[in-house]
């Protein structure tokens, strides 16, 4: 429904203009390039799934991140969860959205085309409530996806928060099947409460992905502090932003070291420092989330400000800026 | 951006038909406070000099303001806040709010000269229908401020507007002088002299009305005014406006923190206030249905 809003030309007076047009000049002396699988991007800027949606298109330069990654799409219609569906504690937020979708046929007819206009690889999110919803899902989208994130971790689906991303056994079926299913690139978002987190990027690797996304949130259950009562429709959430980083720094470090397929960080990115933390532990890419709802354009600003270090530093890639 | 949830108002809230015109293009800015004044001791007035967002705003839409970082105070998601005046020939815009949480409790620190982040303007405004008769805008507390873009609109129009201005006290009613700036007729209620209850509210209104129906009615700021409104509208078979307010993260549609819980069915979502409104219908529409 957001999609079909009326808008108006951009006006002239745009304070955004600025901003626009201070893109860095297209020289090759810096190369943020990274590859996953058969797709390269431009640079290793994307935002996290859930914290992106082609509105954005209207207040930043979308088409100088990396990639877009959509919402996660599921085989049937999903209403979402109840409000309140997020709320704020320090240093982060909680969210139980329950990923609302309407499926593979109304991701292509109403959400790809505003998606596929922005002018950067689409990677689709895709997500299932048993092993075997996956590659339908994703044979359906194949040609529309540049790559695909294989969210086989989403706190909010089960109350108990327990998910598929935590059985590597689970993880095997689900990439396996649809690893059979596409040529395409394929990404394993997991999630950050496990046993072990290098059982399950192995089993993710061995499977058949081309890289994995360290991670989706860490369940979690805020109260309102006035009532003492879930703050939360759902009662329980997915913590994310700053409060995430070193947890989830640990956790990339842990794979990034394990598995040779590219690790994409995720969480509580804010800043192109932010970005390089995660790049020194072994991360390839990074994804940006809660960051975007406060400053619309921190995606843009760390492409740019990745550029700027490598460039101060006499560095061509982030890899020799990191050394 | 008001006080006005969707709870206790299933079935009388629903989205507008699509609009007939375009939708003002949200941008963002680093706007200068020009000035933050303390109302009735309760209230934070700031005036931010944004001219590109006052002068390209619908009435009813609201801005996303980011919080800035305070010292041993880091406030990660932006606010929602109605945007209660447009002053177009200066560049500024206005806000009101209550400190209700830590957000708003740094935002209440702001002084003249900081620059705070905008982002708007955002959602879908009220929409004056033609016909006869004045315009009835019914605001609670902060509620005041999503319905008085109406009335400098109205003015500009020629349209006579009743304004219904509720609060606990009488220096804390938001919206008497700029009613009296616009050329709107306040009617001040309040809940230490009784006239804010709902039975004497209508009272006061019908009196004020003296048979004259309005062409419509703007509600903003409280469930038992939303069914006063609503009560009122179809009595007088005009159409109601409500602005409802939720919790939301991006304030332009992709988070969906938002969705208002009225949607027929569980598999679908419902309307997302920040782009579905924050304004939406309000009737009996069970009932109709």
């Amino acid at each position: 429904m957001s999609l079909a809003t009326r808008l108006s030309p951009p006006a002239l007076d745009d304070s955004r203009g600025a901003f626009f047009d201070a893109r860095p000049p297209a020289s090759g002396d810096v190369d943020l390039s990274v590859t996953i699988g058969s797709l390269t991007l431009a640079n290793p800027v994307m935002p996290a799934s859930g914290c992106f949606g082609p509105e954005l298109g209207r207040l930043i330069p979308v088409d100088e991140i990396g990639a877009t990654v959509t919402k996660t799409v599921f085989a049937g219609s999903r209403g979402g969860n109840p409000a309140h569906r997020l709320t704020e504690i320090p240093a982060g937020m909680v969210n139980s959205v329950g990923i609302p979708s309407k499926g593979p046929r109304g991701y292509l007819s109403d959400l790809h085309p505003a998606y596929a206009e922005l002018g950067v690889p689409v990677i689709i999110s895709v997500g299932g409530h048993r092993p075997d919803e996956y590659a339908p899902i994703v044979a359906e989208l194949d040609a529309a996806g540049a790559a695909f994130e294989i969210n086989v971790s989403c706190p909010n689906l089960d109350r108990n928060g327990v998910d598929i991303g935590a059985d590597p056994d689970a993880i095997t079926q689900v990439v396996e099947s649809v690893r059979a299913v596409t040529d395409k690139p394929l990404i394993v978002k997991l999630p950050p409460m496990v046993s072990s987190i290098v059982d399950c990027a192995r089993a993710a690797e061995s499977a058949g992905a081309d890289a994995l996304c360290v991670s989706n949130s860490v369940p979690a259950l805020p109260l309102d502090s006035v009532t003492l009562r879930p703050a939360l429709g759902n009662v329980i959430g997915g913590l994310t932003g700053p409060s995430m980083r070193p947890i989830i720094l640990r956790l990339v470090w842990l794979t990034s070291t394990s598995v040779q397929v590219p690790v994409i960080a995720c969480g509580g990115i804010e800043t192109a420092n932010d970005a390089l933390e995660y790049f020194s532990v072994g991360a390839r890419a990074v994804q940006v989330g809660t960051a975007s709802f406060s400053r619309p354009y921190a995606m843009v600003d760390i492409v740019r400000e990745l550029t700027q270090r490598c460039r101060a530093a006499g560095a061509t890639t982030v890899a020799q800026l990191v050394g | 951006m008001s006080s006005t949830g969707t709870a206790g108002l299933e079935g009388l809230v629903r989205v507008r038909p699509p609009e007939t015109g375009l939708r003002p293009e949200p941008t963002w800015d680093e706007a200068e406070v020009v000035a933050h004044e303390v109302i009735g001791g309760r209230y934070h007035r700031l005036v931010l000099h944004s001219p590109s967002i006052a002068a390209r705003a619908d009435a009813g839409q609201f801005v996303m303001i980011t919080v800035p970082s305070a010292p041993g105070e880091r406030v990660l998601l932006p606010r929602p806040m109605a945007i209660h005046r447009r002053r177009v020939a200066t560049g500024d815009l206005e806000v009101i709010f209550n400190i209700v949480g830590r957000g708003t409790d740094v935002l209440a620190r702001a002084v003249e000269g900081d620059a705070l982040l905008l982002t708007g303007p955002l959602g879908r405004g009220f929409e004056v229908p033609d016909g006869d008769g004045p315009v009835l805008l019914i605001g609670r507390g902060i509620g005041v401020c999503a319905v008085m873009g109406v009335a400098e609109d109205a003015q500009a129009q020629g349209v006579p507007v009743l304004a219904a201005l509720s609060g606990r006290t009488r220096d804390t009613v938001i919206g008497e002088a700029d009613c009296d700036e616009l050329g709107a007729e306040p009617v001040i209620v309040t809940d230490e002299d009784g006239s804010s209850a709902i039975e004497a509210l209508e009272t006061i209104l019908r009196t004020r009305l003296d048979g004259t129906p309005p062409r419509v009615v703007m509600v903003c700021g409280s469930g038992r005014l939303t069914r006063l409104a609503v009560a009122l509208g179809r009595e007088w078979n005009v159409p109601v406006q409500v602005s409802l307010e939720a919790h939301m993260a991006c304030g332009v549609g992709y988070c969906h923190g938002c969705a208002a819980p009225i949607a027929a069915r569980d598999d679908v979502e419902g309307p997302l206030v920040c782009v579905d409104g924050p304004v939406f219908d309000a009737g009996d529409f069970d009932e109709v249905a």
